[in-house]
């Protein structure tokens, strides 16, 4: 077998690139990607320039990172929620009489949120409450959906394992289950907080007396400030980059053994 | 011949049948598992059950560990030859699991846990870590240790919170020789430990299991009257085999005698027969 060069193994399937090749390429890319912004005849995007004057000016006399903040302490708070919400049910299906109400509860990502704010606001009287319950609601049928699929894939191996060194059903289950794939739990709450990010923005614009950043992302589009919209998207795109970095380095220094295994 | 004697049953299957979905798998199978004792030496037994590929060995593994209910007849283990729960037999599977969410350390003490207080735990985990030349590798996860550590963790795992029995489901199953040798080492070495210690190999390998075990079974299906094959796979009365008595146990590199190539071919021949 012969050995690729580093150019060739970026187009050879399974192939492992030199770490500098590698950054090279996400440079080139991010190069290129950069060009067509600034030299595409069509003007389909208000240019850089343009971004980065909205984005200064959203900044200084909009308050966008004030809204950011406002609207990344509520997606936190609803996402600590629905976590636990989440995992209670799904742990809750070791029990036979709870697999119905998590099963209900996966179906119930199809209702529509529109819908469902109707009903929130019949019930609550703060408009905070609303959004956040709706957000609760919202990521917990996404979270319950992912985390019973990761709970399925425990192996009649696994559970023999626990129980011929004596463990009791719930010890194997606490063992095997909740301990043995809390990295995959964690794995499934970093994947749906992006979920929380598009539902933040619409009901936002459905309450509009807390502000926020899916506010203002609302009005920059009814105003037609593309550089702004353009401005505000990037902004929440980097916030997600920098969430899920931080969710794998959690799951690196509390779970090192989730990426032994992985086939690189 | 090594003289010998038998003491108290160590494991008792009597008339044990499975079926699945009206299928019948297991028939009425009887051993008897016997403590061995020979003068001068504090030695346990290694005993085996042989069969072919896909006859029902897993089934009857789950079902001597305590982990899945017969439909008819019962399995009783230990001097007080108690029914099977999980936990009574030590069950080492065909890809020996591990905790991989716990250092290799963490996986014996969370078995060592069960029969000792904390600090006696992190002691027997201390003496394991040694006798089975790990203690190097104790803060390693499962997910890096070789093939042979990882074989080795799940036996040390299994003999920490069990009592003296321990099965080995197809412990030879895709191992090169070197491999094979080392696992022969790990299963005396097993015995050595304790006088009433088991090691009951169940595997479809005829020549490692017969060169290793004292007692053997050998499971296969029997034919009626007419010629026609029975349901079930059993174990009959030709088919149980002491090697002791034969003069086939015990003997370092038995595989050289031409008596033991001479019932290898022997069992060969009933295999193709049933």
């Amino acid at each position: 077998m012969t050995s690729d060069t580093p150019m060739k193994t970026l187009f050879t399937p399974n192939a492992q690139p030199p770490r500098a090749t590698f950054l090279v390429m996400v440079a080139g890319q991010a190069l290129v990607l950069l060009l067509l912004w600034l030299f595409y005849p069509l003007r389909l995007f208000p240019s850089l320039g343009e971004v980065f004057r909205a984005l200064g000016d959203l900044i200084t006399t909009q308050g966008l990172i004030q809204e950011l903040w406002a609207s990344m302490t509520t997606a936190l708070q609803a996402l600590g929620v629905a976590t636990v919400l989440a995992l209670l049910i799904s742990y809750l299906t070791a029990l036979p009489f709870f697999r119905p109400i998590a099963y209900a509860a996966s179906k119930m990502r199809y209702l529509t949120l529109t819908g469902l704010t109707f009903f929130m606001a019949l019930l609550l009287s703060s408009g905070h409450q609303v959004k956040l319950s709706v957000l609760i609601f919202g990521a917990t049928v996404y979270l319950i959906t992912g985390m019973t699929s990761v709970i399925l894939t425990t192996t009649q191996e696994e559970m023999d394992h626990a129980r011929t060194l004596g463990m009791s059903e719930w010890r194997s289950f606490l063992e095997v289950v909740v301990l043995g794939k809390l990295a995959d739990m964690l794995e499934v709450v970093r994947q749906n907080f992006a979920i929380i990010w598009t539902m933040i923005t619409l009901v936002e614009t459905l309450y509009q007396s807390e502000g926020g950043i899916g506010l203002l992302l609302y009005k920059q589009n009814r105003y037609l400030h593309l550089d702004g919209v353009l401005a505000i998207q990037l902004v929440i795109l980097a916030t997600g980059a920098a969430q899920d970095y931080a969710f794998g380095l959690l799951r690196r220094v509390f779970f090192p053994y989730s990426a032994l295994a992985v086939a690189k | 011949m090594t003289p010998y004697s038998y003491k108290e049953p160590v494991l008792t299957l009597e008339g044990v049948s499975m079926s699945y979905n009206g299928e019948l798998i297991l028939r009425d199978i009887e051993a008897q598992v016997l403590d061995v004792v020979r003068p001068g030496m504090s030695q346990g037994q290694v005993v085996g059950f042989y069969g072919r590929s896909g006859i029902g060995k897993s089934v009857l593994c789950r079902i001597m560990a305590g982990l899945l209910m017969p439909s008819r007849g019962t399995v009783r283990v230990g001097a007080g030859q108690q029914a099977v729960v999980p936990g009574a037999v030590g069950f080492v599977q065909q890809r020996y699991p591990l905790f991989d969410h716990r250092t290799l350390f963490d996986n014996l003490l969370v078995a060592a846990r069960r029969k000792h207080a904390p600090d006696a735990a992190r002691q027997q985990v201390e003496t394991y870590l040694e006798r089975f030349c790990l203690t190097p590798h104790r803060q390693k996860y499962p997910a890096h240790l070789s093939g042979g550590q990882r074989q080795r963790a799940a036996i040390a795992q299994q003999l920490l919170c069990s009592d003296h029995l321990i099965l080995l489901d197809e412990p030879f199953s895709g191992l090169d020789v070197a491999m094979i040798d080392e696992v022969k080492k790990i299963i005396v070495e097993v015995t050595t430990m304790d006088e009433l210690n088991t090691v009951i190999i169940v595997s479809h390998d005829i020549v490692t299991t017969t060169a290793l075990a004292d007692r053997l079974w050998l499971l296969g299906y029997e034919r009626d009257a007419a010629g026609q094959l029975l349901p079930g796979a059993t174990i009959n009365k030709e088919h149980q085999y002491n090697l002791a008595e034969m003069g086939l146990a015990w003997h370092e590199n038995v595989e050289a005698e031409p008596e033991f190539g001479q019932f290898v071919e022997h069992i060969k021949e009933e295999i193709r027969k049933s």
